[in-house]
């Protein structure tokens, strides 16, 4: 059942601990004792004694970046490549309202990340103080959980508890809201804590299990669903070997690819307004549908109520408050999603069931026929030009197989989607729930920090780089090895490209010919840079980018025209794809 | 004028009913509660908070779903999510259709 036992223990040594000490420094003791080593953050006045306190906990490892909201990104990109929770401080004010974005995206991802804001001082908390904003009243619908801390004393159970709130069932940010003076105040006290309070099954009933198992055998078209929960539920060995077992084709979402490999003979490709035709219309037409981790998010779906109509549906989740909440399911199973996948075995003991072979040909045929064939339908790449999907594609398959690539968010994002090569569900680091732009470059360097030995590719955009390049910065001052493929076309790709699809070619604010030389810019913060425009200098671009050791910026020009195929038209079925 | 997007999945179903929360004496657990019902999709008609001998509070809400996805079981379960909801249920009668599904 619950794991409050675990959680006395966590915070078991700290609170024997007498000596008289400030806020600050219980604040940082309580998580260096949670074994965080790094943090990303940004100093200011109301955190200041926070930080005063910082070079006096050697363990912790601070990471100074431009700007607030690169500190929340880091953080993520950090937690996301290590499986660890991410932290991420800033001050009061501007600098808690900075983090705000960076919040909403790990609670839409469900990334555990604790944030720690400083804070006015108690006795100007309401009075509209210098740098004062109530950002635990801003940060409410989109945490897992936040506090202010209001007593020095309060602070070591309060950390220990905000880690492990972070991290346990559906993982999520928490904000710890500092007072200057708390941070200040020195106390003897350590006040026990509340135990935590919730009773969470561990899995689904045995009873809704074999009704799901029944389910599998009846099914004439069945087909998983997979999501971002397979990764963060520890189940990709148990998915993968639930295939094995039943040999059901699979497609997944934007946060499940790789849970399969890409080339896995179960595997259809992603789903949704940009997934692959072999996917959608296996969804379109299965009897039953098991989805596992996924939560029927509108990109994914299209129009809700066209969505698999001849399906059954059995859902799996982590998060009981996700089954039922946007289709009605037969079979709910609730509780770690590992467990629940390990213990579905419908074909156990020869039962009987349906034949699925005509089904599966079906899918795996329609896989052949629509596979992506690399001709581009606007770049001439005989006579010079840059195919991004093409030189994803071989960037992928060059790169060590242990490379993470992080991106951002637009076209490049989707074609990073369809066009990379990802054997596991972590190696691929998106902004999929908020689809922040800006996110690729700080979660890049936060994942290179997390996971040093393993080569870190973001892909960027011409749009979203912009949004936090000052985190360039941040990369030279560590000197951090991160590899960046900056896919410029001179526009907000994705709007543009809706415009001239959906908006009867109307296209309003998207032009960006007035962008900066970007390898000039990465080279001014210190940075390898280089720029290439033609398909012939692809290889080679690819080749320095790979065997530069430290921080390195491919600035790649391609035509403004290219759009991303297939497309779903928002609001409609997923049947209804548009193509090129 | 256009016509808004529509899916059936979204169509507001006029559910009213009561839920009754058990909430921790904690600072923000009210505001999260009651955040919580309005962006899942309900309108207060009825609020009432009152505090137990445990030191814990009861909350009583009137709801009328403005909508989304319509389930107050549903809404229970996204409120139980909550850390320092200690309880959420639905009170009083349900509808004959509820009952027969």
């Amino acid at each position: 059942m619950t794991t409050a036992m675990q959680f006395d223990i966590q915070r078991a040594e700290i609170l024997e601990d007498r000596e008289p000490k400030s806020g600050a420094q219980l604040l940082l003791e309580s998580i260096a004792a949670q074994g965080v080593e790094t943090i990303f953050g940004y100093p200011g006045g109301a955190i200041m004694p926070v930080y005063d306190v910082l070079p006096r906990v050697p363990q912790l490892s601070h990471i100074l970046c431009r700007h607030e909201q690169g500190c929340g990104m880091a953080a993520i990109g950090y937690a996301r490549a290590t499986g660890k929770t991410g932290t991420a401080f800033a001050t009061s004010g501007p600098g808690a309202t900075n983090l705000v974005t960076s919040i909403a995206e790990a609670y839409l991802d469900s990334v555990p990340v604790v944030f720690v804001t400083g804070q006015v001082a108690t006795n100007l908390i309401g009075t509209d103080a210098f740098q004062e904003v109530d950002i635990f009243g801003i940060t409410l619908p989109i945490v897992k959980h936040s506090y202010i801390a209001r007593d020095p004393a309060d602070i070591p159970g309060m950390v220990a508890e905000a880690y492990f709130i972070a991290g346990e069932g559906r993982p999520g940010p928490v904000l710890i809201d500092l007072p200057k003076d708390v941070a200040n105040a020195l106390t003897t006290e350590r006040h026990r804590w509340r135990p935590y309070p919730k009773q969470k099954p561990e899995m689904g009933k045995s009873k809704d299990i074999a009704a799901a198992e029944k389910l599998m055998r009846d099914a004439k078209k069945p087909l998983f669903y997979i999501g971002g929960g397979i990764a963060q539920g520890d189940g990709v060995q148990e998915i993968r070997d639930l295939v094995e077992r039943t040999q059901i084709p699979v497609v997944s979402t934007l946060k499940g690819l790789g849970s399969l490999p890409n080339d896995h003979p179960n595997y259809l490709g992603m789903l949704g307004m940009h997934g692959l035709r072999a996917a959608n219309y296996a969804v379109q037409e299965c009897d039953l549908l098991i989805v596992a981790g996924a939560r029927f998010d509108d990109r994914a779906t299209g129009k809700l109520d066209t969505f698999a109509p001849n399906a059954k549906v059995v859902h799996l989740d982590i998060d009981v408050a996700e089954i039922d909440k946007l289709r009605r399911v037969n079979v709910g199973l609730d509780g770690s999603l590992k467990k629940n996948l390990a213990a579905l075995d419908p074909f156990k003991d020869n039962a009987e069931h349906e034949d699925i072979s005509e089904w599966t040909k079906l899918c795996y045929d329609r896989r052949t026929e629509h596979a992506w064939d690399y001709k581009s339908p606007i770049t001439n790449m005989t006579s010079g030009g840059i195919y991004a999907p093409k030189l994803l594609h071989d960037l992928s398959r060059r790169a060590d197989d242990s490379a993470i690539i992080t991106c951002d968010v637009g076209q490049h994002q989707m074609w990073v989607a369809q066009h990379c090569y990802f054997d596991d569900p972590k190696d691929h680091i998106t902004s999929g729930g908020l689809g922040t732009m800006g996110f690729g470059l700080p979660a890049g360097l936060g994942a290179k920090l997390g996971a040093p030995d393993r080569t870190v590719i973001t892909v960027s955009g011409d749009g979203s780089i912009m949004m936090n390049i000052q985190e360039l910065a941040t990369l030279n001052r560590y000197d951090i090895p991160l590899k960046i493929v900056l896919l410029d076309n001179s526009a907000l790709g994705m709007v543009r490209q809706w415009q001239e699809v959906f908006f009867e070619k109307n296209y309003s604010e998207v032009n960006l010919d007035d962008n900066p030389d970007f390898a000039a810019v990465a080279k001014a913060f210190q940075i390898d840079a280089f720029t290439i425009t033609r398909g012939d200098e692809v290889d080679a671009g690819i080749d320095r980018l790979l065997s530069t050791n430290g921080p390195v910026l491919m600035h790649v020009k391609i035509d403004t025209a290219e759009n991303v195929w297939p497309l779903v038209p928002p609001g409609r079925s997923n049947a209804d794809m548009m193509e090129r | 004028m256009a016509e808004l997007q529509r899916d059936k999945t979204f169509e507001p179903s006029g559910i009213q009913g009561k839920l009754k929360a058990v909430l921790h004496d904690v600072q923000g657990t009210l505001l999260r509660t009651l955040g919580t019902i309005e962006r899942r999709g309900y309108d207060y008609r009825d609020v009432h908070c009152t505090q137990r001998v445990d030191g814990n509070f009861d909350l009583l809400v009137h709801v009328e779903d403005t909508g989304g996805p319509n389930d107050l079981d549903l809404l229970c379960r996204q409120l139980e999510r909550l850390y320092n909801v200690v309880s959420a249920e639905r009170v009083g009668r349900r509808t004959r259709a509820e009952h027969a599904e």
